[in-house]
């Protein structure tokens, strides 16, 4: 550092290192402003919800302020009284603290932009900051990025906005969230978000951790679009107005070090399990650094951790990867595997739980069997109750007894419909809002066949497929995504659509024509702009229009017409349009074109094939067709079975016959 | 044997007609061997003894009957001729001569001026158990003034995206700018496979491919294919990633049906070499991937690999157009070592010879006369007080008296009258020079050619890539 400031000039030596000694700031946003944890959060704010019995605001906090962190500003809107609360009676708020909390609520954010355009607006920032969501788990040492940053600031003048943190892992990692799948076009010499330079590298085994450095043009820049919303669109338009605008993004990948965001309950899972096998080390269970009394407890093999007063009856056997609080005892004969269990549950005889979250006071009776699902605060899971996988259990339901939940089954005391009604008003405080809802709930019965005899709760159906796209990701556990068909057949189904509207419309236009006696030139006007509407190759509008007209009669009279009644009623039209066709068929390709339209039609409606001469005549007669393309296409246009059979009716022959003849007439005559 | 080598030259050189009007690109001179000399010599330097040739008629003749031409190869030369008129592609030529492959082949092409490592691609290739391994090498900027081109702006040609895994050996992804409507697009299912994939422009294919000889029986059975570059090689990089290829149980299956019913028009690639069981087998035991991440088999199971040598370094030249000939000229001394000056040129004493300069055989080189960072070809007279500079002439060209030539190309038998003054410009084939011209950037040609050379040969680049379209989209060629 000492050096660099050396060479710059005496004046900047001294603000630069004012620079310096600012304290780094962070700005947390303790708030989704989505409802994937619907109806979780409908209790709870996400930032607030235990993972590994510790509120997951703790976590963000912990790592901002190990990474060095002094001042952090927690952005809340929904339910921020509570995360208000939870955060005076943290150690952060505590006079020792390293990292100085302040917290803003605004019932006014709606998105990430809404916060850094307020963190804009009160000019909170004076130097780089870290920008990060209240539920991101991570241990990664960011100073190595931050150096890289303010580097990279010093040497280009600022054009550098923003350091997104990612971390290497491979596609198919269980961290890795489905929805969050990155694909980052990188230039790998300079860590650069981009797509131009000659070389370039297309990463999809980062994982991004939703943490990024930003400068203070961020939140100006946040400011200046109003439309920005995520750092999606942030992002999006940076790259796209780079040229313009001159600013970058880049990266810094990380091989070590954890890092994810708890985005959904899939995630939720995960972390949670990674976090029980010591991947976020030294954020450790026991290491309780947040700093509770009674929230100690003891590590022993096979990463099981125990509470204080935390009781085991006899039998009961717990396999790995288990933590359990405080004042929580277990039955006889029970077997626990890769499960949390929070404080103050009590677990009956005979329990199975794998991949089980308990939260707070949770009560579990006897026979009861849970496999990867989350039982929230209060909830009480009654006698021989099966949880097949990804249920969740809202705040205080009870289940049973003797009930099997089939997968993926959310039951909550909020009623689903309420969600609708209450819709607008999500962003205001709860606390009435709750209360109020309870009174109208109430008139409506429990269902016991859905949450069982003594059951209290309402089943939330995931039914997603009626819903907008925005609204399919608001699956708790996230979405599966198949993987994508292999095909690249997509834009031919469209176009052909298109070829279909136009022929439509070619004969919308045609008919109008008749009607209301419209003058050629006109019509050929109208094509024209039709066919650059639905963009038509000119080969196309001729075979198009060909069709049409041929297929007037039937169009119009129905199909049921005999041979003689098509002809005596096309012929006519054939004569009024004539100009039109003449408008399209000028060169050779044109009249082959032409006359292999007139034959697929007459393939396909194939007892009305004698009528084929006479149209032909009547087009030559017209001077649509020339001789010598009809001749050229009788001798070379025969592909297939078909059509060589239709080459074989004695009219066109005869027509045929009589073309060579009058050509070799007119030829003699020119001599 | 292991490989057969197959040396395509039949090219026309559509591209620099200036130089190939009269004589065929093979045969033309580059340091005063003719062209088809370097890929020769670099597959005899590793250790051929026979080579397949696929040339013209024309060609042959000459081979066999002109002496400026003579070949200087120890190996075996099997020459095949192709009609000229016929149009055959690469691939055609490939097919044509399927009945004599017996082995994995080596294709070359004529044109290739390297001193890149063979011995790189073949190994990619052995190691691997290949389908395609092909050589690519950072593209050069051209130094020298082109005649007839100071001043206008290159025309661009169009860039090839090449995707390669994190090793820069796996050939991923390969596509033409101008078969892109927007952006390039990649399938996810590569990147699932292949998570980090480095893309790559600017880069030249030196069209040195080795090829299973599974895909020369494929070629047989597709007559549509007919060029290596343009429509073999992108088809089977995208093979690679297509889902049938990626089971062997539906292969095998389809492998018999497929023996029976040509028409298919989905003909799947086979890989099978003698050893192709036991290599099954060590890839199965063995504990090595080409990836991280999962615990997928090695090579994700898929069976047709495509891989990639790119040259960081060292001389790697396709002559096919003007400005790589003056290059290649400049650099192809450094390929060999022979004298300068061919023991048989008559050099007065009183001249001044640089030494990046090459005299060839029976040449006559006159008093006071000054030759620099030049080459001049068999049987070439110079007579007194001539100056050539950064210059190309080739064999049998008569340089009067007080010339000046600087950055130029004279082709064959040209005479330069007394006293000219010739400043990058091309002098066709048995052209005369007036005494005392004073030509500057022109190009001096026979007449019927000047106003049809740059037409065809856009229109012909412009059409490959149509025919490539065509074959990605069944689209329609509006060529």
């Amino acid at each position: 550092m000492s050096s660099r400031g050396g060479k710059q000039k005496k004046g900047n030596v001294t603000s630069e290192q004012e620079e310096e000694e600012q304290p780094l700031q962070a700005v947390l946003v303790a708030d989704s402003f989505n409802r994937r944890f619907f109806p979780i959060s409908k209790d709870q704010p996400r930032a607030l919800l235990p993972l590994g019995n510790v509120a997951m605001i703790d976590y963000t906090l912990e790592f901002l302020t190990s990474t060095g962190v002094q001042e952090t500003f927690v952005f809340c809107c929904w339910m921020s009284n509570k995360i208000k609360d939870h955060l005076l009676k943290s150690k952060w708020c505590r006079p020792t603290s390293p990292n100085v909390v302040h917290i803003i609520t605004s019932d006014l954010y709606r998105s990430l932009g809404d916060v850094l355009r307020d963190v804009d607006a009160k000019n909170l920032v004076r130097n780089d900051f870290i920008l990060v969501y209240g539920d991101v788990v991570s241990n990664i040492d960011v100073s190595q990025a931050l150096q890289e940053h303010r580097h990279r600031r010093k040497v280009d003048k600022n054009i550098s906005v923003m350091t997104m943190v990612f971390k290497e892992s491979s596609p198919g990692h269980k961290s890795r969230c489905e929805e969050d799948d990155v694909i980052v076009a990188m230039d790998s010499k300079s860590k650069r978000f981009s797509m131009g330079t000659d070389e370039f590298e297309i990463r999809h085994d980062l994982l991004d951790c939703h943490i990024s450095i930003c400068s203070p043009q961020v939140a100006e820049l946040f400011t200046d679009n109003f439309d920005y919303q995520t750092r999606n669109d942030f992002v999006r338009g940076i790259l796209v107005n780079e040229e313009i605008l001159g600013n970058q993004i880049h990266l810094y990948v990380t091989q070590d070090g954890y890092g994810a965001r708890v985005s959904n309950l899939q995630m939720y899972d995960s972390v949670s399990s990674d976090m029980v096998r010591r991947w976020v080390y030294p954020l450790t269970p026991e290491a309780n650094f947040t700093d509770q009394q009674g929230q100690g407890c003891t590590h022993s093999r096979h990463n099981v951790y125990r509470g204080a007063e935390v009781s085991l009856g006899h039998g009961s056997q717990m396999e790995e990867n288990v933590l359990i609080g405080r004042d929580t005892s277990i039955g006889a004969n029970c077997h626990i595997s890769n499960s949390v269990i929070g404080n103050n549950c009590t677990i009956g005889d005979n329990v199975v739980l794998d991949r089980a979250h308990m939260w707070n006071n949770v009560h579990i009776s006897s026979n009861v069997e849970i496999h990867q699902s989350v039982v929230c605060d209060g909830a009480v899971v009654k006698e021989a109750v099966r949880l097949n996988k990804q249920c969740v259990l809202a705040y205080n339901v009870v289940i049973g007894p003797n009930l099997s939940l089939p997968e993926g089954t959310v039951v909550s005391m909020h009623h689903p419909e309420e969600e609708e009604e209450d819709d607008d008003d999500e962003f205001l405080s709860d606390d009435q809002e709750v209360g109020h809802s309870k009174d109208k709930t109430r008139q409506k019965a429990f269902n016991p066949a859905e949450v069982g005899p003594e059951g209290k709760g309402y089943i939330w159906k995931a039914s997603m497929n009626d819903t907008e796209d925005e609204e399919l990701a608001q699956c708790l556990w996230g979405l599966v995504l198949n993987p994508d068909p292999e095909s690249d057949s997509e834009s031919e189904a469209s176009e052909e659509s298109q070829d279909r509207t136009f022929q439509l419309e070619v004969l919308g236009t045609l008919q109008r024509g008749l009607e209301e006696n419209i003058v050629c030139d006109n019509l050929v006007l109208e094509i024209n702009s039709l066919k650059y509407a639905y963009n038509i190759t000119l080969k196309e509008v001729m075979q198009i229009l060909t069709r049409v007209v041929l297929e007037y009669p039937f169009q119009q009279q129905g199909t049921q017409l005999t041979t003689l009644q098509y002809t005596g009623s096309l012929l006519p039209l054939l004569k009024t349009w004539s100009p039109v066709f003449k408008n399209y068929i000028k060169r050779a390709q044109d009249h082959l074109d032409c006359l292999s339209a007139v034959e697929e039609l007459f393939l396909e409606q194939d007892t009305h094939q004698t009528a084929m001469v006479k149209v032909l005549m009547k087009m030559y007669q017209l001077e649509i067709l020339e001789e010598e393309a009809i001749l050229k296409w009788f001798s070379t246009g025969a592909t297939n079975d078909k059509s060589r059979q239709l080459r074989k009716n004695q009219g066109l022959q005869k027509f045929i016959q009589w073309l060579k003849e009058a050509e070799d007439e007119s030829s003699e005559e020119g001599e | 044997m292991e490989l057969q080598a197959v040396l395509m030259a039949a090219g026309g050189g559509s591209r620099m007609m200036d130089l190939t009007y009269n004589t065929p690109k093979p045969l033309l001179p580059v340091g005063n061997k003719p062209l088809i000399w370097y890929p020769l010599n670099l597959l005899e330097r590793v250790g051929f003894e026979e080579v397949i040739v696929i040339t013209t008629k024309e060609v042959q003749k000459m081979i066999s009957t002109d002496p400026k031409v003579k070949l200087d190869v120890k190996m075996k030369l099997d020459l095949v001729c192709i009609q000229e008129d016929a149009d055959m592609g690469t691939a055609d030529a490939l097919r044509h001569i399927q009945q004599k492959v017996k082995t994995d082949v080596l294709v070359v092409s004529c044109d290739l001026i390297t001193d890149a490592a063979l011995h790189e691609v073949v190994d990619l290739f052995r190691a691997h158990n290949a389908t395609l391994s092909m050589l690519m090498s950072k593209a050069h900027e051209f130094t020298e003034t082109v005649p007839g081109q100071k001043g206008k702006k290159k025309t661009g040609e169009q860039r090839d995206f090449v995707g390669v895994d994190g090793t820069g050996k796996r050939l991923l992804f390969m596509a033409n700018e101008a078969d892109l409507d927007e952006g390039v697009v990649i399938r996810k299912s590569i990147m699932r496979k292949h998570p980090r994939m480095h893309i790559k422009t600017g880069l030249v294919d030196a069209h040195l491919y080795c090829l299973k000889k599974s895909v020369v029986d494929f070629l047989a059975d597709n007559k549509s294919i007919s060029s290596i570059r343009g429509e073999l090689v992108p088809y089977l990089v995208r093979k690679q990633f297509s889902k049938s290829t990626n089971s062997p149980k539906v292969i095998d299956e389809t492998h018999q049906n497929l023996k029976k019913n040509d028409s298919n028009v989905n003909l799947e690639i086979q890989i099978s070499s003698r050893d192709e069981e036991l290599l099954h087998l060590t890839q199965e035991r063995s504990c090595w991937n080409d990836h991280r991440g999962d615990m997928s088999d090695a090579y994700h199971g898929g069976r047709l690999r495509c891989y990639v040598h790119i040259m960081d370094e060292g001389i790697c030249y396709r002559v096919n157009t003007l400005a790589a000939y003056i290059e290649a000229n400049r650099l192809a001394p450094k390929l060999f070592d022979e004298p300068a000056v061919h023991p048989s040129a008559v050099v007065s004493e009183r001249c001044l010879i640089g030494a990046d300069s090459i005299i060839g055989a029976s040449c006559q080189i006159s008093d006071k006369t000054s030759i620099k960072r030049s080459t001049i070809g068999v049987s070439t007279t110079v007579r007194e007080k001539v100056k050539v500079t950064n210059s190309i002439i080739m064999h049998g060209v008569t340089i009067e008296e007080g010339c000046n030539i600087q950055g130029s190309v004279i082709c064959s038998n040209a005479v330069i009258g007394r006293g000219a003054d010739i400043k990058y410009c091309l002098v066709g084939s048995a052209q005369r020079i007036e005494p005392d011209a004073l030509p500057f950037e022109t190009l001096l040609r026979p007449p019927c050619l000047r106003s049809t050379l740059t037409p065809t040969s856009t229109h012909r680049s412009t059409h490959t890539q149509c025919l490539f379209k065509q074959l990605n989209r069944n689209n329609t060629c509006l060529c």
